[in-house]
């Protein structure tokens, strides 16, 4: 779920330039061959779409009102639905799903922006800390995980966050065994994992800001705190909000850290996600158009969320 | 970004040369260094030298700093066992691979899209952007059974690279990046190509392609991270151990091996990449940063 | 931006060397099936990783063997990992047609490589003439790899689980090693024994994820006389008192006694880590569990010996059996099906040859002597000549699993739809090991109501 870098902080994109102005008096067949260029250029592209990304998704619908058994395709209706919304962790799927969305917008999102605005102020050790934060990012995901599922969280006094818990005198805890832990913890491991690419793309945006309006607000007596939200957030209002976007699409896909450190489903369903749940369906019960029908319903909800960022953000500007 | 230091920022600069200031900014930033030392490199440090314990120590309370009997069978075990040498290879082969499909494809198609702008050029890429919001998983099911059968030619791409590389080219988030980017150069270079007798392919190749370093670095950066980073993807259409990836393999056999040798393999596994980083590390911050915002 | 030079040239020099092996690396061998000579080509997976040289030693020993006596056959290997059936990559495999022409899978897979349509019926192929020692295999594993009268697969390995348990550690906790606990009562009060040498030992350990949770679950729940699905297969039968009596011992000495240890969620090889190294003293397995510990767990034969499975109050009412086949893909020539039954009945149903050679495994750091892999009928031939073989080459000390062989508990085989099941039940199991409060009823009724959902789907 890495978070990947964000175009058009600064401004909009500009309206297309005039087509080129190329010899006046082209004929036709200069314009079918200008078109036939284009679109030769396009075509290795274009076929990977069709292939891997449109095709696919007419593929899903068509699936999930399927049913494939003994090598033979049938028709059900809306059977797969009936039976993915029956499935007793459906609802579990998605509570802890939405769960993990929302703490990882309190700290794997908010966390990141202060640490930018932190380290935007230092005049030493840039470098040094912004390559310590970003370092994680270049492990193999399933080492990192691995590192806090053995060693991180071992829900004995042997693990490396009780041993520091004891030592500071304060309650251990279980951690991925224990059910109301599960989902923080493993919002703490995304976090730590992926926060770097976050503060890279805040660093730029804050050297983005002008000057001056620090130098206005600090006149007008503002204090550090409300220079923080008069000039930081609203200056970097779009990259917040494009990185919320990309956010939330990732952390709805949770996979690999209840895969790795909940051993899938975790303790009494805990950490169970729907991307999980995908995959059980698909791979584990045989039952790929179960699966194909829950994806379908997680596009739609996603629609839902794309649709209310758009009227937010369409309403700002 | 490093050549900053006269900019203005939340805190002007003259604030932190006064007395109390000063001494706020300096403990502030000692507190800083010490405390992101002790959070990101703390976790690394303890798994180089745990993957050194043996199994006993690991289960030993309260745990201890420093590997007291250390066993660097671990990692010989890891690298052997785990056949390590084959993962890393087979990721980086598929990381490189993944750059010059995208850089090639991608580049061609945003290309098009900006300066040639053919009939349903909007089209093709509105169905494009269209696709940022669907993410991954939602297709997973689908897509994978597209790689096992391809329509029409009805290939299997399972443990073929290509079940990794061409999907990724179907990225329409680098193809929107390098599109704003081609947006930004300037038309009369492009026009005075054209009066010249240059084609499109020659116009790319030694006009725009210059120009353009800067996000073919990021696009290139994107796409290793990409196919470093998946996990579910290579699963799937990677069965064969030979074929998998790095994370993959190291997941596959985490249930068969002891934990120490699991976190040994994690250890060797990363030190290629942090070693990459840390020599390229200068050109992937600004890549990253400048590249991506000013495209 | 101006880089340096030698960081281009480091760069170029990279994507250079690694844009060579790209040429060189796409080599796809495809399989011939009957080439011009008249040879036969057949690909068998489930040949053992490089990490067990040994077993690759004696695989690729046995190819070759083979090719030798029989010059027409070609055999290619494919290694598909240390688990042969990972149940993830099985289904890819399966549902993406890339398995090979004869393939490894459980008796619990039958009906997910039938509803594949990967599943050739080779009824016609299979008798004395094809696999010669046919008559002497049991015909209950006969049954579990048939549907509707045909056979799809041939059994290879079949197991049943019993109580495995650490000697050492019973010995320091004044257990009699030589008498292993025969009842659920007994397990709890030895275990409690066990974990109070402290340091983190477990009296007795337990899976709950990966669905070898469900897995263990459903031997347990055997063990009380129930059973997992009601006759007709088509509901959940465990929600009743003894599926509560399973979940109440283990809620009992996790948290009664607190002599399970506290590291819980286990799968397979997490638990056998912690018994390779000494912090285990009693858990369900079967007898090849032993052998995985040595094999890749850093642990010690002597150390480990077994006994039946343990009932309620009394022996058990039956134990979890469970084994595995070939299969063979869809499509294949008849002279490529013989060719595979050859194959199998040399290396893995031939006392003397293949997994029976118990002269080659002796001098390896391969346990001979174990009561596995029971395939074939008790008085049968094969039987007897096996028998002696394993006798005379026995390299464990089989009085450690006297106790275990000795009582033999009535086999029962897996649920249909085991795997499915299995996941469910992991749900169970885990929150009756994690939750001092678990609620066992609720517990019981939510994984009632799952699998019964899952059996509704599957029909």
């Amino acid at each position: 779920m890495a978070i990947t870098t964000v175009p058009g902080t600064t401004r909009r994109p500009g309206r297309p330039a005039p087509y080129p102005p190329g010899p006046r008096r082209a004929g036709l067949g200069r314009k079918v061959r200008d078109n036939l260029t284009g679109h030769a250029f396009l075509i290795g592209a274009v076929l990977c779409f069709v292939v891997f990304s449109w095709y696919p998704m007419v593929r899903g619908v068509v699936m999930s009102f399927q049913r494939t058994r003994r090598g033979e395709t049938t028709w059900v209706g809306w059977d797969n639905y009936a039976r993915i919304i029956d499935d007793p962790s459906f609802w579990t799927a998605w509570k802890n799903t939405f769960y993990f969305t929302l703490l990882a917008l309190v700290l794997g999102y908010a966390v990141p922006f202060f640490v930018a605005i932190l380290l935007n102020e230092f005049r030493h050790a840039k470098g040094y800390l912004r390559i310590l934060v970003y370092l994680p990012v270049m492990l193999p995901p399933a080492s990192a995980l691995f590192l806090f599922k053995f060693y991180a969280y071992d829900p004995s006094e042997a693990g490396l966050f009780n041993a520091i818990l004891t030592a500071l005198h304060l309650p251990t805890s279980e951690w991925m065994q224990s059910p109301g832990m599960t989902m923080p913890a493993m919002v703490l491991a995304s976090t730590w994992m992926n926060m770097g690419s976050a503060v890279l793309i805040y660093l730029a945006a804050l050297q983005n800001i002008p000057g001056e309006l620090y130098e206005a607000a600090e006149l007008d007596g503002a204090g550090v705190w409300r220079r923080i939200v008069n000039v930081t957030v609203p200056q970097t209002r779009l990259i917040l909000a494009l990185l919320a976007m990309l956010q939330i699409v990732a952390t709805m896909q949770l996979f690999i850290e209840p895969l790795i450190l909940a051993n899938g489903a975790g303790t009494g369903d805990s950490a169970t996600s729907v991307a999980y749940l995908i995959y059980q369906h698909g791979f584990f019960q045989n039952d790929l158009n179960g699966a194909a029908a829950l994806g379908v319903i997680m596009l739609v909800v996603l629609a839902g969320f794309s649709a209310v960022y758009v009227r937010l953000t369409a309403k700002q500007d | 970004m490093a050549q900053d230091s006269g900019t203005r920022t939340l805190i002007s600069q003259a604030q932190f040369r006064r007395g109390r200031g000063r001494m706020i900014y300096w403990t502030l930033l000692a507190v800083v260094v010490v405390g992101f030392t002790l959070v990101f490199i703390g976790p690394l440090y303890w798994m180089v030298t745990g993957a050194l314990k043996s199994g006993q120590e690991i289960a030993q309370t309260p745990p201890s700093l420093f590997p007291k009997d250390p066993q660097p069978q671990n990692y010989v075990d890891a690298w052997t066992n785990l056949n390590l040498a084959k993962l890393l290879f087979n990721t980086f082969y598929y990381a490189t691979g993944a750059v010059l499909f995208q850089l090639v494809l991608d580049t061609a198609a945003a290309y098009s899209l900006s300066k040639l702008r053919p009939v349903f050029g909007n089209v093709i890429l509105g169905l494009m952007l269209a696709t940022l919001m669907i993410p991954a998983m939602v297709l997973i099911v689908p897509q994978y059974v597209t790689v096992i059968d391809l329509p029409i030619l009805h290939l299997n791409l399972l443990d073929s690279p290509f079940a990794i590389w061409l999907p990724l080219v179907a990225n329409a988030f680098n193809i929107f990046l390098l599109k704003r980017f081609f947006d930004s150069i300037p038309e009369d270079l492009m026009a005075a190509a054209l009066m010249d007798g240059a084609t499109p392919l020659r116009t790319l190749w030694s006009i725009v392609l210059p120009m353009s370093r800067p996000i073919l670095g990021v696009v290139s950066i994107f796409a290793v991270t990409a196919v470093w980073k998946d996990f579910l993807w290579p699963k799937l259409v990677m069965p064969s151990p030979e074929t998998r990836t790095v994370s993959v393999g190291i997941y596959a056999f985490s249930g068969g091996t002891p934990m120490n040798v699991v976190i040994a393999a994690s250890v060797i596994a990363a030190i290629p990449t942090v070693i990459i980083f840390l020599i390229f590390q200068r050109n992937i911050m600004s890549g990253l940063t400048t590249g991506s915002l000013k495209g | 931006m101006s880089v340096p030079q030698y960081r281009k040239a480091a760069a170029l020099a990279l994507v250079a060397g690694l844009g060579l092996s790209l040429a060189a690396c796409s080599t796809k061998s495809d399989d011939a099936k009957n080439d011009a000579s008249g040879k036969v080509t057949i690909t068998v997976d489930c040949q053992p990783v490089g990490s067990q040289k040994e077993l690759l030693k004696n695989w690729n020993d046995d190819v070759a063997e083979f090719q030798r006596q029989n010059p027409n056959i070609v055999i290619k290997s494919v290694s598909v990992g240390e688990q042969c059936n990972n149940p993830p990559d099985f289904t890819a495999r399966l549902a993406g047609g890339t398995v090979t022409d004869i393939f490894y899978g459980y008796m619990t897979d039958l009906q997910q490589v039938l509803d594949s349509g990967q599943a050739m019926d080779v009824t016609q192929y299979v008798n004395k003439d094809t696999i010669p020692t046919w008559d002497s295999v049991d015909p209950a594993l006969k049954e579990v790899f048939s549907d509707g009268g045909k056979l799809y697969a041939i059994p290879v390995k079949n197991y049943s689980m019993g109580l495995v348990y650490n000697k050492v550690l019973f010995q320091r906790a004044g257990l009699d090693v030589n008498n292993p606990p025969r009842t659920w009562p007994e397990v709890r009060a030895a275990a409690k024994k066990i974990a109070a040498l402290g340091n983190g030992i477990a009296g007795y350990a337990e899976y709950s994820a990966g669905n070898t949770g469900g897995w263990h679950f459903t031997s347990l729940l055997y063990s009380q006389g129930g059973e997992m699905l009601t006759p007709d297969g088509k509901k959940a039968d465990f929600n009743n008192a003894m599926g509560k009596q399973v979940l109440q011992n283990l809620k009992d000495m996790r948290y009664g006694d607190n002599s399970m240890g506290s590291r819980q969620l286990l799968q397979w090889g997490d638990l056998l880590t912690n018994a390779g190294a000494g912090k285990v003293g009693m858990f369900i397995g079967a007898p090849d569990t032993t052998q995985a510990i040595v094999s890749q767990f850093q642990g010690k034969f002597q150390d480990w010996a077994m006994g039946p499975l343990p009932g309620q109050d009394g022996p058990a009412k039956a134990t979890l059996g469970g084994g595995e086949g070939y299969f063979f893909k869809k499509g294949l020539t008849p002279e490529q099906v013989k060719a595979g039954l050859k194959w199998i009945a040399y290396q893995k149903l031939t006392p003397g040859k293949g997994q029976f050679d118990y002269v080659r495994a002796k001098p390896q750091n391969y346990p001979v002597g174990l009561p596995q892999p029971l395939l074939f009928a008790g008085g049968s031939d094969a039987q007897k000549q096996e028998l002696d073989l394993r006798k005379a080459n026995a390299n464990v000390d089989t009085a450690n699993f006297a106790v275990f062989e000795g009582n033999p508990v009535p086999i029962k085989g897996e649920p249909r739809n085991a795997q499915a099941i299995y996941a469910v039940l992991d749900a169970a199991m885990s929150g009756v090991l994690t939750n001092p409060n678990a609620n066992i009823d609720a517990l019981l009724k939510t994984a009632e109501g799952k699998v019964n959902q899952l059996l509704a789907a599957g029909s």
